[in-house]
């Protein structure tokens, strides 16, 4: 046999006729006019409309201390990396959200090296590795952080509430590490310390804080819905 | 002589409300759907069931179908989801139930022998269950590699090379 030949040896298994007219009956009984969701790239925009908003509204609440501080060249890297991690993480976000699209790297992968490159860029830009009061002020801007990650998971799900994700933990946590990312650059706008540890420890970690409570949020959800399957 | 629609037109009017185009890309593409099903070791003795359900969850989830794209990489990523989701609610039931003594154990359904070639089964059984839904995909849905790999939520090279290994362990075996 080659497997050339397999179609031509499968075909004699057919489902139940009554089974397959049971299911169809089933079905058109329930059948109306849905409108299928909107372009991946609409929603993208979308996605990255409100990630800006959030930013911006959020650097405009805290004040904008930290970019008034940042050297051109840091501001060259910095927001521009968080837009194009933003697009790539939104990007995932929609596309976890319909069955069969593309996905080139699983979400908790991409967060992890969106957390990397983020840890590049400010090893490359912050020299100070001193840590005076480490712990109460980066507890205060991680706090900040997640304080507007929220509103932009907030704004992802209300984007994303009509699509249907099958692997709902992935889902999660591709939109919770997006709006991990609104948080982070809320914080780059806002926060004035640029020593090293502070920045890498206490700024990124909302992302994977984010991609976390995504991914929790999925499971809850997640469990609810089979635990009213098994009841059925 | 008119052609038969097309399963994306079935789709595009299924979704604008057409019950009658529902049923029709049901009866179109259930035989496909449960060879997939029987393809696979750990999917074989609930396909029914697994047909049914997936074809609730198509319903649940019609909408994020996009009129212009493929539909057999989204109607398989939700199959598989549902064979992923069904294996695990079948553990899970089985784990909480208390083993009441030797039952005689009820046989499944099984093909006929007769049809399907008689070393079919036994050398497909031999293949990994990914290689072995690939090789489905593939051979007997007709999917492109781009369509399994969106289907099977992996990268295209991943797809072939699967694919490559289930032809040379095929050959192998013949």
């Amino acid at each position: 046999m080659t497997p050339d030949r397999l179609p031509e040896i499968l075909p004699g298994e057919t489902p139940d006729a009554a089974l397959v007219e049971r299911i169809a009956a089933h079905i058109a009984r329930d059948v109306r006019p849905v409108p299928p969701l909107a372009a991946p790239g609409v929603l993208v925009c979308m996605l990255l409309a409100g990630f800006a908003a959030i930013a911006a509204a959020g650097g405009a609440a805290l004040g904008y201390f930290g970019v008034a501080r940042l050297g051109a060249g840091a501001i060259a890297l910095i927001f521009p990396a968080l837009a194009g991690m933003a697009l790539l993480a939104a990007a995932a976000s929609v596309n976890a959200m319909a069955p069969g699209r593309p996905r080139p790297f699983h979400p908790a992968a991409m967060a992890a090296a969106e957390c990397a490159v983020m840890a590049a860029i400010f090893l490359l830009l912050f020299r100070d590795y001193s840590l005076g009061r480490f712990v109460p002020q980066g507890l205060a801007c991680l706090k900040a952080g997640l304080l507007w990650a929220a509103p932009a998971g907030a704004a992802g799900s209300l984007v994303l509430r009509r699509g249907y994700a099958v692997d709902r933990p992935a889902a999660g946590v591709a939109a919770g590490s997006f709006a991990g990312l609104a948080g982070l650059a809320v914080l780059e706008l806002h926060c004035p310390n640029f020593r090293f540890w502070h920045v890498a420890l206490w700024h990124l970690a909302v992302l994977p804080a984010g991609a976390f409570a995504g991914w929790a949020a999925a499971y809850f959800f997640g469990s609810k819905r089979r635990a009213a399957e098994l009841m059925q | 002589m008119q052609s038969a629609p097309q399963p994306e037109e079935l789709m595009v009017r299924y979704q604008q409300g057409d019950a009658a185009a529902s049923t029709a890309l049901i009866e179109r593409l259930s035989p496909q759907l449960y060879r997939f099903f029987l393809a696979q070791e750990v999917s074989r003795r609930y396909a029914d069931d697994l047909l049914q359900d997936t074809w609730l969850r198509v319903h649940e989830a019609r909408h994020t179908w996009r009129p212009g794209e493929a539909l057999l990489p989204w109607l398989y990523a939700l199959a598989r989801h549902v064979r992923v989701d069904h294996y695990r609610r079948v553990r899970r039931r089985e784990q909480r139930e208390q083993p009441v003594g030797a039952l005689p154990e009820i046989a499944a359904p099984q093909p006929d022998a007769a049809a399907s070639g008689p070393d079919l089964e036994k050398m497909l059984r031999e293949l990994p269950e990914s290689q072995r839904e690939v090789l489905v995909m593939l051979k007997v849905s007709g999917m492109s590699i781009e369509e399994v790999a969106r289907a099977t939520g992996a990268s295209a090279g991943s797809v072939k090379q699967k694919a490559h290994r289930a032809y040379e362990r095929l050959r192998k075996l013949r």
